[in-house]
């Protein structure tokens, strides 16, 4: 299909372009407590194509793009259509000139991951058989549950000299904990692998049937007040994720954040731990096929690297790194037991935990949190968590027990002071 | 003027026609679904500018479902020719035999009787004034610079607007023994937002329009891009929430919200079927205020939910789930209500021809009231005006809500005071808000600008809304 598509560009005279082929094979299984409800296959192949305008005003050069996808049931005069009126769509488009990103013509990656040796249906097997196996005691249970075992591999052919491709395999999906006493109740979880990690899905899955049983015999919500909150597992990439998206070259290009190599982001006065973010290649190359590699994106506090896709690059006048999506944070300064002394408020579960990179606000409704008041730890449900991390930045302490997922690997958990909860009673 | 079919589908009907035909010599049942969704996707902010048709509801493509005495399988493809169909036909026969290997030691396969359908053909198509494409790229452009440079020029302390513009035609033909339907819908929506810095806190505001159609809605979002940009403005000098529960003033889009993610995902019946809604020990019971009466549907209300019949060929209903406070039923589709022993209401949808069914809402809205919301607003001591609701996540096994909002304006005797607070969580438990509510303004609105999913997945488009509300909510 490439070669049709580039067959189509030559006789339309369109001379930069990008296409991205994605080809994916997925076999999913759906369950309803230990029963298989429904079985699913895909075989799929999908391509992006981008097409360029380039144009020139009073000595100052301009591009055009659009992009539209082209599908595998396309016939010659159909293909041709599309890109025809792709291309005159990005003659209307005038933004600043930007040169695409060779990256050369390159042997494909293979995977190097566990799963590439097993069909994708023995994948769901050995990860369904992690799942249900944590299934053994009455009280908490799988309510239901869902695996996608995906296969894609990925090529990016553009007009630069670009021809790269590799593959990627994972099992990913997600399940629900019931709970029936003392209160009926559920909590739901996600999950991301790459490798068989069947040790692992099977500890989270103890935790998570363990926290379903907290989560069913909490009753109430905490106090309104200010307390210092711990975050732990997933919510601390939550929290890093501000720095990631404030040091995008689209944001710093848009004037939406100041960021820039060699700013202190965390502020002088540091009382916590210095922040110290790197950014780790999980795929050989991003989507416009640039190569990645890891990279420091803060030290200290200090930013010492701006990512960005090549056309944002270009007009920072920086290097084009790649768009990245795994971070990794060094050990934090406190052992998690040693951040549970004094008197804190560790919100395990939110109905969604978010981030707002514009506002710096962070929050969420609490589902499960454990409230030490000094003396005792008591079960709490319910309210609201409602941050800011310029307020808490400079103080946020980090443990030194760790907490690996998908695209996170760092401290376990966070402890931030004086953040505003909703609970019982009004705010004092 | 109505939607034209997609040529594509009319090219491959004959040979989807050919492989049902060998799937019945196989199957006591199979279906097919075809899809053909385009969509075009405009930005333009001080900056830049795109146009793209890579939107997330782009495919085409085809899902086969077949029953094969006991169980369900499917298979999802996006090729078909002549040469083609053996190899499709193997592919689903893989899949239907896949159990053997996926399935570990002692987990079950869950078994279904037949389904029972009726004979039915349909083909029909949604209205629309302005067609996108023959409008023309640059003039959607042109527009869309125009309404930006009027957000920019309201205060030099703006410091972009963002305006987009998407259009979605999908036609979907659906085939299996006795259903013959085909659909062909576009939709249209649109966005102004405006950013403004305070210090490295950015404040945003926007406005939304959305519409069964084309791009008549175009000139409105021109209206509305200043409203945003004066909110923005205001918003540079919000307060922090002081937590608390306060009666409350929702705006339509807040009203939506709150019956989108507190109670509709709730009555979502696939979720019966895994026991994990409450609502399901709620029907015929008072969940809410008497002046409570809910619907959903797509066939309920014209908006960006609306179709004639859904991925599993069941046709579009308007469904009353709470009327006058009683919660009267929920909302399914095919597989949900076989194994409750209901009827279906037409909402089994796929975020595309790749994905799996599951029950979904369409257009869920409350209807008006009697009150006016300046009557709303006089009958307050201290509460907030409730506008900008942001996002929403739905607890339906235990009722908890979670809705993010932009703004509260603040209510002091009476009176909008002009103080205003941001950003605001608000919680609770869904009937305790659902019975608090005690005036509702006569007119729904519906806005259909943004997506639904279940969880984080399976995203597709709906619309939610109804009118001004009064309610005493927890907020954070």
């Amino acid at each position: 299909m490439i070669n049709k598509i580039l067959s189509a560009l030559r006789e339309l005279n369109i001379s930069t372009y990008s296409i991205t082929e994605t080809r994916s094979w997925s076999a999913e299984a759906f369950f309803i407590r230990r029963a298989m409800d429904l079985k699913r296959r895909t075989t799929l192949k999908d391509y992006m194509v981008s097409v360029y305008v380039e144009s020139e005003e009073n000595g100052q050069k301009f591009v055009g793009d659009s992009v539209v996808p082209v599908y595998p049931g396309m016939d010659g005069a159909e293909l041709k259509e599309t890109l025809r009126l792709a291309y005159h769509a990005a003659s209307f488009v005038r933004n600043p000139y930007y040169p695409l990103f060779d990256s050369g013509k390159k042997e494909m990656v293979p995977s190097k991951s566990a799963f590439a040796g097993k069909t994708l249906e023995k994948a769901i097997q050995v990860m369904a058989e992690a799942l249900f196996s944590c299934d053994t005691e009455g009280d908490a249970f799988v309510n239901s549950a869902e695996f996608f075992a995906v296969k894609k591999i990925m090529r990016v052919v553009n007009s630069a000299g670009t021809d790269v491709s590799w593959e990627t395999f994972n099992v990913n999906g997600e399940y629900v904990i019931q709970c029936l006493a003392p209160e009926d109740v559920e909590t739901h979880h996600t999950f991301n692998f790459g490798e068989p990690d069947v040790d692992t899905f099977r500890a989270d899955v103890e935790h998570a049937m363990k926290q379903t049983r907290d989560r069913a015999r909490a009753k109430e919500a905490a106090p309104a007040g200010k307390y210092t909150v711990i975050l732990s597992g997933d919510q601390v990439n939550t929290i890093m994720s501000y720095y990631a998206d404030r040091a995008d070259a689209s944001m710093i290009y848009q004037h939406y954040s100041d960021y820039a190599v060699g700013k202190n982001v965390q502020g002088e006065q540091i009382e916590g731990d210095p922040l110290t973010i790197l950014l780790k290649a999980s795929e050989p190359y991003d989507r416009q096929g640039i190569p990645l590699c890891d990279r420091t994106l803060m030290e200290d506090g200090v930013i010492k690297t701006i990512p960005g896709s090549a056309r944002m690059a270009y007009y920072l006048g920086i290097e084009p790194t790649g768009v990245y999506r795994w971070i990794q944070v060094p050990t934090g300064s406190v052992p998690f037991e040693e951040m549970k002394k004094q008197p804190y408020l560790h919100i395990v579960l939110f109905s969604d935990f978010q981030m707002d990179s514009m506002t710096g606000h962070f929050g969420g409704e609490i589902r499960l949190a454990y409230l030490y008041d000094g003396e005792n730890v008591k079960l709490v449900t319910g309210g609201s968590m409602n941050g800011s991390i310029l307020d808490a930045q400079q103080h946020m302490v980090f443990s030194t027990d760790r907490y690996q997922s998908a695209l996170y690997d760092g401290p376990f958990a966070v402890a931030i002071k004086d953040v505003t909860v909703a609970g019982i009673g009004a705010e004092a | 003027m109505k939607v034209k079919p997609s040529p594509y589908i009319l090219s491959v009907r004959p040979l989807l026609k050919e492989l049902l035909a060998e799937l019945e010599k196989s199957y006591p049942y199979a279906s097919i679904l075809a899809a053909d969704s385009r969509e075009k996707s405009y930005s333009v902010n001080r900056r830049l500018s795109s146009i793209s048709g890579s939107g997330m509801m782009s495919a085409r493509g085809f899902v086969v479902k077949v029953f094969d005495g006991k169980h369900w399988s499917e298979h999802s493809f996006n090729s078909i020719t002549k040469e083609e169909i053996p190899d499709i036909l193997d592919q689903i026969h893989e899949t239907a035999a896949m159990s053997a290997a996926a399935l570990p030691e002692g987990i079950a396969e869950n078994e279904y009787t037949a389904p029972q359908e009726e004979e039915t053909v349909f083909s029909d198509s949604t209205q629309y004034q302005n067609d996108p494409e023959e409008l023309g790229d640059d003039v959607i452009l042109e527009k869309m610079k125009a309404v930006r440079d009027r957000g920019l020029a309201v205060s030099g302390q703006i410091l972009d607007c963002v305006v987009r513009i998407n259009w979605n035609r999908t036609s979907k033909l659906f085939l299996s023994p006795k259903k013959d339907l085909e659909q062909n819908i576009l939709w249209t929506t649109g966005m102004a937002g405006t950013i403004a810095a305070k210090g490295q806190e950015i404040k945003s505001s926007f406005r939304s329009v959305s519409a069964l159609g084309g791009m008549e809605l175009l000139d409105q979002l021109g209206a509305d891009v200043e409203e945003a940009a004066k909110t923005t403005i205001e918003l540079l000098d919000s307060l922090p929430m002081v937590a608390g529960e306060y009666d409350c003033v929702c705006s339509p889009e807040v009203t939506g919200m709150i019956v989108h993610e507190a109670f509709g995902h709730g009555v979502e019946m696939d979720m019966f079927v895994k026991k994990r809604a409450q609502a399901e020990q709620f029907i015929g019971q008072y969940v809410a205020s008497p002046l409570v009466t809910m619907h959903d549907g797509a066939a309920a209300y014209e908006q960006t939910g609306s179709y004639f019949f859904d991925d599993e060929g069941t046709m579009a209903h308007d469904t009353v789930v709470i009327d006058k406070g009683v919660l009267k039923t929920g909302i399914s589709d095919y597989q949900s209500a076989r194994i409750l022993g209901t009827e279906p209401t037409g909402n089994g949808r796929r975020e595309s021809y790749r994905r799996k069914a599951y029950t979904r809402m369409t257009n869920t809205w409350f209807e008006g009231g009697t009150d006016s919301v300046e009557d709303m607003i006089a009958s307050i001591d201290y509460g907030f005006l409730l506008e900008q609701p942001r996002s929403g996540m739905e607890d339906p096994k235990n009722w908890g809500i979670q809705c993010m909002v932009s703004i509260a304006r603040e209510i002091r005797d009476g009176k909008l005071t002009g103080k205003i607070y941001s950003p605001i969580v608000l919680t609770g438990y869904v009937p305790d808000l659902l019975k608090s509510i005690r005036m509702m303004s006569p007119s729904p609105e519906l806005s259909g600008s943004g997506f639904c999913g279940k969880g984080y997945k399976e995203w597709v488009k709906v619309s939610d809304g109804g009118p001004y509300m009064k309610a005493r909510i927890r907020l954070g």
